[in-house]
């Protein structure tokens, strides 16, 4: 079954992608070219589908991915018939097509500088903003991309997805605890999101097992790590992603054993004693094989997890048991 | 089970049915021995009230009815946080599909996916990228 057109296309497949792009023309075709905004005519014609315009949205990115800029065009310039051509929106999506358009550097650099038109303008413009990021980030530059998404979030603190990025930025820089802090604020705007938790989670592992880190820190990390992970446990029943990681980091911690455990109790960041981690990585164990087995089976209200992360989980649980063995 | 509901609700519709024109033929027949009564005598007819079976028919025939609606109402959704997000996890779309088979139109998965697909920060040229590549690999490979 193809994906909905009305949901955000950036994490797909590129199969998928492909299964949406191609319902372009159908869409295309079903709707009218114009629809017009003025009371006589919608009140001749039935009410207007919100849900189109967001189709429409979808459709520029994920066509653009697939190379199909003339359905992207249409779409794009279907809604700037409607909203105008002065929209917020509609200018970030005209320049998300002309960065898909761009040859060379020289046009990205022309689209750019159209960005920051529109932002000196009105620099209030949120999406073109983003766009403009998203642009340098794209290009390498990643420290004036940094700077500029802190500008937006000076003004805009709110702004969950902005942080999410910073972190990511930050993250592809190397710099572990800014990427850090910046996941700890989406977690404040969002604190029930479960996947945030273990991308915090995640974020603490990388941290502790990077190079030159002290005893201290990577102690600070793997307990932070563990906390996080377990948060992620509690806030959604059988998430493979969680328990991956708890298993990931208890299997860590038994195996440096207990020579970095002997540290003093009292600081907040204490790891929890050898007989918690290891009922910890027994649990994970024993769910990660749970949910490997069903849905390798494809047990009916086990199909949900994704091809690959089951192979993930079952590559670790085969490296364990082979540890074990040996 | 549609069939057991829609059977309990049709069979809970002919009994308030039923009950309906006993009602109504009850009333005629006191209204018309009252005519008659009122002609013969001149007395003043003493207010009836409906007879309890029809009563109780109606009673129990609305429960029946409400019995069969409750039956027919799809599974409820689940009320823990974490229940609720383990069945997205876990089942996908598939568990949250109507009787026909057709995923429920405000489905959207992991509604906190956002956070990290972060759609407004796509980048579109390497996303392009990535999908020729996708695509020569596919025909490399045929």
């Amino acid at each position: 079954m193809a994906p909905s057109v009305l949901h955000p296309p950036s994490h797909l497949s590129p199969a998928e992608a492909l299964a949406v792009s191609q319902q372009a023309p159908g869409i295309l075709r079903a709707s009218a070219a114009a629809v017009s905004s003025s009371p006589l005519a919608s009140l001749l014609a039935g009410p207007e589908d919100p849900e189109l315009w967001l189709q429409y949205e979808n459709l520029i990115v994920s066509c653009l991915r697939t190379g199909d800029d003339l359905a992207a065009n249409a779409c794009l310039r279907r809604l700037a018939i409607r909203f105008t051509a002065g929209n917020e929106r509609v200018q970030a999506l005209r320049g998300l097509v002309r960065e898909a358009e761009a040859k060379n550097n020289g046009e990205l650099e022309r689209v750019l500088k159209e960005y920051d038109e529109i932002l000196e303008a009105n620099d209030t413009n949120i999406p073109v903003a983003k766009r403009r990021i998203a642009l340098l980030r794209s290009m390498g530059r990643l420290p004036d991309a940094a700077s500029a998404l802190v500008r937006l979030l000076d003004f805009s603190p709110t702004d969950a997805e902005a942080w999410s990025e910073l972190s990511d930025i930050y993250l592809s820089q190397g710099l572990y605890p800014q990427a850090i802090y910046a996941v700890e604020e989406v977690l404040v705007l969002a604190p029930n999101a479960w996947n945030i938790h273990a991308r915090l989670g995640e974020l603490q592992y990388m941290a502790a097992t990077a190079p030159g880190v002290s005893t201290g820190s990577y102690q600070k990390y793997m307990a932070e790590a563990i906390k996080r992970f377990s948060r992620s446990i509690e806030l959604c029943d059988d998430y493979l992603r969680g328990y991956y990681g708890l298993k990931l980091v208890s299997k860590k911690l038994l195996s440096n054993g207990a020579k970095a455990m002997k540290q003093a109790d009292d600081s907040e960041f204490a790891l929890p004693d050898t007989s918690t981690v290891e009922r910890l990585n027994e649990l994970a164990t024993a769910k990660l094989a749970a949910i490997v087995r069903h849905s390798t089976a494809r047990d009916r209200g086990w199909r949900g997890y994704s091809e690959a992360d089951v192979s993930a989980a079952r590559v670790l649980l085969t490296e364990d048991a082979s540890a074990i063995k040996r | 089970m549609p069939f057991l509901s829609k059977t309990t609700t049709a069979f809970g519709g002919l009994l308030l049915a039923h009950a309906c024109y006993s009602a109504r033929e009850h009333t005629t027949l006191q209204s018309l021995r009252a005519a008659t009564a009122a002609t013969l005598t001149s007395s003043p007819a003493a207010a009836v009230s409906l007879p309890v079976d029809i009563v109780i028919e109606t009673i129990i025939s609305t429960l029946i009815i409400l019995l069969g609606l409750v039956l027919a109402t799809r599974p409820l959704r689940p009320l823990e946080w974490r229940v609720w997000a383990g069945k997205i996890e876990r089942e996908g779309e598939e568990g949250f599909t109507d009787g026909s088979g057709a995923a429920d139109k405000g489905f959207v998965g992991n509604p906190f996916s956002v956070l990290e697909s972060r759609p407004n920060f796509v980048d579109i040229r390497k996303q392009r990228r990535e999908f020729a590549e996708w695509v020569q690999k596919g025909t490399a490979q045929q």
